[in-house]
């Protein structure tokens, strides 16, 4: 089912809505990808990304305060709902499935 | 760092997103783009923080910026509407708006029409006008160079007396190119006249106007060649090219590279070395063969007189600048190598200056096309003036239009107040209405543009021929022309209904849905203002139109001083029918259809150059004037029926020193009997200079025998200028022309008989000629041109006047439905009601009238000095123009008002 499927730039974002917990926004996502991918990634793509988690019900989202540093404008704050976590457990799942299905000589047999 | 100086992210960044982001986004992108902005700023520097910024902003730009929530609930969504986001990005309100608008257009289908004629007519003209401006504005830009090209200009002052002359001499061209650094090339043209160019194998005798070039010519500037090569082309002795035009017609098709052509002027056959496109339209350019230079470089003759002079001016010569180089230097230094090479005689100031190649066909009053043979006409120039009205005239139409369009829907507005009111109340914003207005004035003349396009294609044939272009609009039109009839069309649409938009969008909602009325003071004062204005200009046309009318009938018809009807011109090409012309005019005389037949070097009403001579009384050398010439024979005065005054008229060869001088010409000698005075010819004019008549330099001298009645012997628009009738045979210019008077009866058996005889005298000669009334038709044919194009834009203007009135006219009298029931039902008749509707109207047509006429006196005068022989402003000419505004208006008034005064008040008090 398209709905629930995650694509692997979802499943990174939604990964970090989890890791930043409490202070989950935007620019807490641009930041935590960017270091961990070694990468500069852009605000347009987390917001998009966003948008399409809220709209799948993988997220949920609420207004944070407003800061001096944005203007006196008001943060969007996210939480994984349900249905976000059981994603992300069944794609782990998946992957931890197919890790235990590699043969052991699939990797670095012949250098034996 | 302190923190007032901390940067802020870029405003115009901010502002772009602000107005793109949909509303629900709005708030956290913006906080969130300044977030990082401050972070970066910190860690990164300032430039790159504001880079990085606008970098971000780009990479926003996606659809779910502006999408509005996908949530149903628009009502009760947390941003129910969000009319800050521009509305063309929300696809659902353009929509609406289109909607709206095709709703509201067809249910008034009256305005509609209306409005859309009036934009339509309106962007017509513009239109119209435009293309046969963007020609004349473009001309000889085809070149690519076109911007490093001029044309050496030579200025000369004799003794006070100054000519400038655009022409210039061989060494000029050939040393010029090697000494001043800044010239990359230059080239050389000589328009040596008009001669038989015959193909051999099908010898058809026709002149052709044929043009020496040197073998620059075609490097230097762009005419493209379908054959040879433009290097190559003009560098042989004995080489020619010619044009496709030509090239049919000599040889019926256009593969002729390496035939060969005679050419009465050579003994040697030229040979084609290549074929020229035809010219564009909008060249100044009009030769149609090429002779290469170096045809005649070899001989002795040329390399002694022409090739070694300085001084002459027997070439257009045309130069090629290395990019940024400044023209003026160049032409002070071309003056100074002319001057060290010549000593000019004292009193006399020789300077030499460049001329744009782009200023040739607008920018070239005053200077003389020189450098041509007297058969040869000048360069067709454009006239600056009439491109300026022109240009006045096209965005007044345009304007007309628009405000006509203002006017109709501020008028119309008060039936669409309830809608309006409507609309606020249920939570339109004001912004939204102002787009529902500019879209459906937008909508207006998108359409009307496409009227005025179809339009325009269908006008354009019948446009070409009187403007004498060939003018197109569709895809292969330039990208310039379009890019302004859009900017044009979307300016109209923005500018008219920007009124309308802003002022009804103002009004609070619970007054307009009480009822409330536009006030009809202030907003009609404007209109009324409107109408008095578009009436004035249509009354200065209309008046400018007659007076132009019946001055061409008057140029067309006054008294010329000799009878021009019924006279058949016929001209000498060749050596036969020039020494033989004794016995041709005598077989002439003897049909029966010839009246009369004379031989003269020109004729009245002449189309070619005049020659003029310098003349003064024996011993007075100082008081020399200057007088054109004639030579013609006996007969001259009985053909042309030219009254003799004084005197006597020429006799016999015996009176081959003796001249008839015109009034003009005798006033200037204070004679006033003609008793065989002396004069003394020591000068006439050669291509735009003077030289001797005899090479030994002796003065050819005259006496007077007769005087004439002043005859126009030129254009009605210049005065009449001395004039010497010389016998025919004379040294200053021989015969050129028979001029038979012919019977109005069987014109084309007479024409038979006289093409005949000529060429049994001379088989060679090709049977030219012209009846002089249609040449001196001519001479006011551009006057003529100008009239029609006045008369249709003066219709124009009416056209579009009258519909603005008649809206009008229809608003107002709706609105006061209520008042003629009331007047109707108190004992007021029909016809009192009528009058009192129109009456209104026809006061604002009295007003544009009283402003009208002053401006159109001021300037039909101005225009009128133009022409030395014109006709007085006459009271009528105004009056009727006056009557006809009255009349028309009162027409499309009195319909309106009719109808309204007709309506039972039964029906009109019924309702409320």
């Amino acid at each position: 089912m398209k709905g629930t499927q995650l694509g692997e730039f979802e499943e990174l974002v939604l990964l970090a809505i989890a890791l930043l917990y409490d202070d989950a926004y935007s620019v807490a996502v641009v930041e935590e990808l960017g270091q961990r991918l070694e990468r500069p990634v852009s605000l347009g793509a987390v917001h998009r990304t966003m948008q399409r988690l809220e709209e799948k019900g993988l997220v949920n989202s609420r207004f944070g305060e407003a800061s001096a540093e944005r203007g006196g404008r008001r943060k969007r704050l996210y939480t994984v709902t349900m249905t976000g976590e059981q994603a992300l457990q069944e794609a782990r799942r998946l992957r931890n499935e197919l890790w235990a299905g590699i043969p052991k000589t699939a990797f670095g047999g012949p250098t034996l | 760092m302190s923190h007032q100086a901390r940067p802020q992210p870029p405003r115009w960044a901010q502002r772009l997103l602000a107005w793109i982001a949909a509303a629900h986004l709005r708030e956290e992108i913006l906080g969130d783009l300044d977030e990082l902005f401050h972070q970066r700023a910190q860690r990164q520097g300032y430039p790159k923080a504001r880079w990085l910024y606008w970098l971000d902003v780009l990479l926003l730009l996606h659809p779910r910026l502006w999408r509005r929530p996908p949530d149903q609930s628009t009502f009760l969504h947390q941003y129910p509407s969000d009319s800050s986001q521009p509305f063309f990005l929300r696809p659902a309100m353009l929509r609406n708006y289109l909607t709206i608008a095709f709703r509201t257009l067809s249910r008034n289908k009256l305005y509609t029409a209306l409005n859309i004629a009036g934009l339509t007519f309106g962007i017509t003209c513009f239109l119209l006008i435009g293309l046969y401006l963007f020609d004349e504005l473009t001309f000889d830009q085809h070149h690519s160079r076109a911007n490093h090209i001029y044309r050496v200009i030579e200025h000369k002052v004799v003794k006070g007396e100054a000519t400038t002359l655009a022409a210039a001499s061989y060494k000029l061209a050939a040393e010029s190119g090697k000494t001043i650094a800044q010239i990359e090339n230059t080239t050389r043209l000589s328009r040596i006249g008009r001669a038989n160019l015959i193909n051999p194998e099908n010898p058809v005798n026709f002149q052709e106007t044929v043009t020496n070039a040197d073998e620059n010519f075609l490097s230097i500037f762009d005419f493209p060649l379908i054959q040879g090569d433009k290097y190559t082309a003009l560098k042989e002795p004995n080489s020619i090219v010619i044009n496709e035009d030509l090239a049919m017609r000599l040889f019926g098709h256009t593969q002729v590279l390496g035939k060969t052509l005679q050419f009465s002027h050579l003994d040697a056959p030229l040979k084609v070395t290549g074929v020229l496109k035809n010219h564009l339209r909008n060249s100044s350019f009009d030769f149609n063969s090429l002779v290469s230079e170096a045809t005649y470089q070899n001989t002795d003759f040329y390399k002694q007189t022409v090739a070694s002079g300085w001084s002459s001016a027997d070439f257009s010569v045309y130069v090629l600048l290395r990019p940024n180089t400044n023209a003026e230097t160049v032409s002070s230094q071309l003056t100074r190598l002319v001057l060290a090479n010549v000593k000019p005689e004292p009193g006399t100031h020789l300077s030499y200056r460049l001329q744009a190649l782009s200023d040739i066909h607008l920018h070239s009053e005053g200077i003389i096309d020189g450098a041509r043979n007297t058969n040869v006409e000048a360069m067709a120039q454009g006239s600056l003036f009439y491109i300026r009205i022109f240009l006045f005239i096209a965005l007044f139409v345009l304007g007309i239009a628009g405000i006509n369009y203002m006017n109709l829907s501020t008028a119309r507005a008060s039936n669409r107040l309830k809608e309006i009111g409507v609309r606020k109340s249920i939570g339109a914003q004001r912004s939204q209405l102002i787009y529902q207005f500019l879209v459906e004035a937008l909508l207006i003349t998108v359409l009307s543009l496409v009227a005025a396009l179809l339009l325009v294609n269908i006008l354009l044939p019948f446009f070409n021929s009187f403007v004498k272009k060939q003018l197109t609009l569709g895809w292969g039109t330039d990208y310039r022309i379009w890019l302004m009839t859009l900017g044009a069309t979307l300016l109209i649409g923005l500018l008219s209904g920007s009124y309308p938009a802003l002022l009804l969008s103002g009004f609070k909602p619970v007054l307009l849905l009480k009822g409330m009325k536009i006030n009809p003071r202030g907003s009609l004062s404007l209109r009324k203002v409107l109408v008095v204005f578009q009436f004035t200009i249509s009354t200065v046309l209309m008046i400018g139109t007659i007076v132009l009318y019946w001055q061409v009938r008057f140029m067309n018809t006054t008294d010329l001083g000799f009878n021009k009807d019924q006279l058949v011109v016929i001209d000498v090409n060749t050596g036969t029918a020039r020494d033989r012309f004794e016995t041709i005019k005598a077989d002439m005389a003897k049909i029966p259809t010839v009246k009369n037949v004379s031989v003269t070097s020109r004729v009245p009403g002449e189309w070619k150059m005049i020659r003029t001579v310098k003349m003064h009384p024996p011993g007075k050398a100082d008081d020399q004037q200057i007088s054109y010439l004639i030579g013609a024979d006996k007969d001259f005065l009985k053909t042309f029926e030219v009254d003799l005054l004084k005197g006597r008229n020429f006799v016999n060869p015996a009176d081959s020193m003796s001249v008839l001088l015109n009034e003009t010409a005798a006033r200037l000698f204070n004679l006033t009997e003609p008793s065989g005075q002396w004069l003394e010819i020591p000068t006439l004019s050669w291509g735009g200079e003077f030289r001797p008549v005899n090479p030994d330099n002796t003065p050819f001298k005259v006496r007077v025998i007769g005087i004439v009645k002043d005859f126009h012997f030129q254009s009605l628009k210049a005065k009449i200028e001395p004039l010497v009738l010389a016998y025919h045979q004379n040294p200053i210019h021989g015969i050129d022309y028979y001029t038979v008077r012919i019977d109005a009866n069987g014109i084309s058996q007479t024409l038979e008989k006289l093409q005949s005889i000529l060429q049994k005298a001379d088989p060679d000669e090709p049977f030219e000629y012209h009846f002089l009334d249609q040449q001196l038709a001519v001479f006011y044919q551009e006057d003529a041109r100008r009239q029609t194009l006045l008369i249709w834009v003066a219709l124009a203007t009416i056209f579009i006047a009258c519909l603005g009135l008649f809206g009008l006219a229809t608003y107002s009298t709706e609105q006061r439905t209520k008042e003629v029931g009331v007047r109707k039902v108190l004992g007021a008749s029909t016809v009192s009601l009528a009058t009192l509707l129109s009456g209104d109207f026809l006061k604002l047509v009295l007003v544009a009238n009283g402003i009208a006429f002053p401006i159109a006196w001021w300037v039909t005068g101005q225009w009128l000095q133009d022409y030395a022989y014109h006709i007085d402003l006459e009271w009528w000419m105004f009056a009727l123009a006056g009557v006809v505004a009255m009349l028309i208006a009162f027409l499309t008034v009195s319909y309106q008002s009719i109808k309204a005064a007709l309506v039972n008040p039964v029906r009109s008090l019924r309702s409320e």
